[in-house]
């Protein structure tokens, strides 16, 4: 099971690459015109922000580093491997569920997000199905008629 | 001085038949969000915010207000019934009134705590009503020096509570003010993170972003430990409010955490839970009979249930004087005021009176109005604890994808919220606290362009920072907070 000093060092890792992406963009900001000259460049507040954000990233990652620093080294990150796939899942429901409504429209997102969300959490009574396909009917029938949101 | 036209004409929004009906609704919606454990107060207001857009200001208000009280005290049914907390305000109610519920005495101990949620939540309405008219006259005087000590004084404060490492605390602040740079900068118009999208010409939506980071990440977590059941027995859930003897020879635990209660939520970022361990401590710490608490006595449910609902109150002196928010909360109710084109500060008094009393009477006869909701719905409200954690999770996903939509037609919206849900689970699963992440995220404009205003006008020298005596104060007081604990207890040693 991954452990939380193994996941919060991937994250600092990320964390630091992405500050320094970012840092690295704001050198490319442009400010045109008379305002150019006046005033804190734009990029100062992102870099200072960056620049702490990063620091206080590599002080997490030193304290995983040193055995017992962080104070959670040895707990995992999701409690058993049913956890994991129910909440890695229901993720994956979440994504699949924006797409579904930008590409396929409103419709049939809400006709998968109930069902879809239920599987992914391992619900097999069937009554649960029935009830949640409800709430997403009442849901869709106050938005759409109570307060005249197209959504349909 | 008491604005007194100002009152009467507040007086008369409040009668108003929807304002009441939605002030009702508010009590309901956030005592049935409060009871199911999981969903606090920051994700009920944040699942209301959409429907916000398409009412006036007072009762958007009043209906986020009743949501925020009746969701704080909703906790504690849960805490007292099955021993979860419904939310982190009440944590502590958990020792002492799920042992007298056990002991056959629940109706006592849901009676306690009704009363106290009432008394705490009436006293810090009070206190808000006197004490926020005089700090907004205070905050008039404040230029950009000032904001920007007291945002940095907000910031700290929250990082600082919030988790068990500062330096995670750090790292989350530091993101949710990094992510409201992306845009166009205010000051000179240049592109920042705008990727070529025209979307993000005014940075990252405040309101999506929230949803995401409380509701989002709240329905990933809760799919993870869907299947776990709760049961209990609903014998005793028939309220009985304690007698005015009763009250009368408890009034040293109930008026200390009424005081700690609004004090500690007056301190940007404290919050309810602290409020209510603090009560919890300080009311055993005083007793004569300390070795009690935690076996169920009343007073271990009146302490923490009358300080969680006095942070209420509370918070809001800040928020609505300064702009920055006292809770996660409270920076939720900051972005519906953001959305009636309201911006919370000082001169909110002066240009919207009418709305501060609206809002001071709402929050008061909300805590009046809570007594017969409560006394009422208890019985049936506690059943809800039933509801499976399989049907709150689509009904919360499918709610948040909905209401952000309809906020503005907008799938860019719904992304925000949902890139925000994801990041808030993860941080979240790694033991991040999510708190900093979101009042970094509405502290981040003041922040900004506070200090970039305070450099310009001090010629590029930070010791200027400290020249004027209101920002001097408010340094000295956060340098007090940080060092406050370890110097105390090194000097105990």
């Amino acid at each position: 099971m991954l452990t939380q000093r193994t996941a919060n060092l991937v994250f600092v890792l990320f964390l630091i690459g992405a500050c320094s992406y970012f840092a690295w963009v704001a050198e490319g900001f442009i400010t045109s015109g008379l305002l150019a000259s006046s005033g804190l460049p734009s990029k100062f507040f992102p870099q200072l922000l960056l620049a702490l954000t990063g620091g206080c990233a590599c002080i997490v990652g030193y304290l995983y580093l040193v055995k017992g620093g962080a104070g959670d080294d040895g707990e995992t990150v999701f409690a058993n491997g049913a956890e994991a796939r129910r909440g890695i899942l229901m993720l994956g429901v979440a994504v699949a569920c924006y797409f579904i409504w930008r590409d396929f429209g409103f419709l049939p997102m809400a006709v998968f997000l109930g069902p879809a969300s239920l599987i992914a959490m391992g619900v097999r009574k069937p009554a649960m199905y029935l009830i949640v396909l409800a709430i997403t009917a009442v849901v869709t029938v106050v938005f759409t008629y109570g307060l005249k949101i197209q959504l349909i | 001085m008491i604005d007194g036209s100002a009152l009467i004409s507040a007086f008369g929004l409040l009668m108003d038949p929807l304002t009441l009906f939605l002030l009702v609704f508010g009590i309901v919606v956030g005592l049935v969000i409060g009871i199911l454990p999981g969903l606090g107060p920051p994700i009920a207001i944040a699942l209301a915010l959409p429907f916000t857009f398409y009412m006036d200001t007072v009762p958007s208000m009043v209906l986020l207000l009743g949501i925020y009280s009746a969701a704080i005290y909703g906790g504690s049914i849960s805490a007292i019934a099955v021993g979860i907390p419904g939310t982190g305000a009440a944590i502590a109610t958990v020792l002492d009134g799920h042992n007298m519920f056990k002991s056959g005495r629940g109706g006592e101990a849901l009676g306690f705590s009704l009363t106290g949620s009432i008394i705490g939540g009436l006293f810090s309405a009070v206190c808000l009503m006197l004490v926020a008219p005089l700090l907004a006259d205070l905050a008039v005087k404040f230029g950009p020096r000032e904001y920007l000590a007291i945002s940095v004084f907000g910031l700290i404060v929250v990082v600082r509570v919030a988790g068990k490492s500062l330096s995670k605390g750090l790292v989350m602040g530091g993101l949710g003010i990094f992510l409201t740079t992306w845009g166009l900068d205010e000051l000179n118009g240049t592109e920042r993170y705008t990727f070529g999208s025209y979307h993000l010409y005014e940075g990252l939506p405040l309101v999506p972003f929230l949803v995401g980071l409380f509701a989002m990440s709240e329905v990933l977590i809760g799919a993870e430990r869907a299947t776990r059941k709760v049961d209990f027995s609903t014998d005793s859930l028939s309220v009985k409010l304690p007698g005015f003897k009763t009250l009368l020879r408890m009034k040293d635990v109930i008026m200390r955490s009424s005081l700690i209660g609004t004090i500690i939520g007056i301190i940007p970022g404290e919050g309810a839970a602290v409020g209510a361990f603090f009560a919890y401590s300080e009311a055993k710490r005083r007793s004569k009979e300390p070795e009690k608490y935690g076996t169920g006595i009343p007073e271990g449910i009146l302490a923490p249930e009358t300080a969680n609902n006095a942070t209420v109150g509370g918070a809001l002196v800040p928020t609505l004087t300064l702009g920055v928010p006292g809770s996660p909360a409270a920076a939720v109710l900051l972005g519906a005021l953001l959305i009636q084109g309201l911006t919370p500060g000082p001169k909110l008094f002066s240009e919207e009176p009418d709305l501060m009393y609206a809002i001071f009477l709402g929050l008061f006869l909300i805590n009046i109005l809570m007594m017969f909701i409560g006394l009422l719905a208890i019985r049936f409200a506690a059943q809800l604890i039933r509801v499976p954690t399989a049907i709150i999770v689509p009904t919360v996903l499918f709610l948040s994808f909905v209401g952000i939509y309809s906020v503005s037609n907008s799938f860019f919206n719904v992304g925000v919220m949902l890139g925000a849900g994801i990041l808030g689970y993860v941080v979240r699963k790694l033991g991040y606290s999510i708190a900093p992440l979101s009042i970094g995220f509405v502290l981040g404009p003041i922040l900004e362009n506070s200090l970039r205003q305070s450099l310009t006008i001090a010629d590029g020298s930070f010791v200027e920072f400290f020249s004027t005596p209101i920002g001097l104060t408010i340094y000295l007081a956060l340098a007090l907070t940080i060092l406050w604990g370890p110097v105390t207890s090194r000097l105990r040693k």
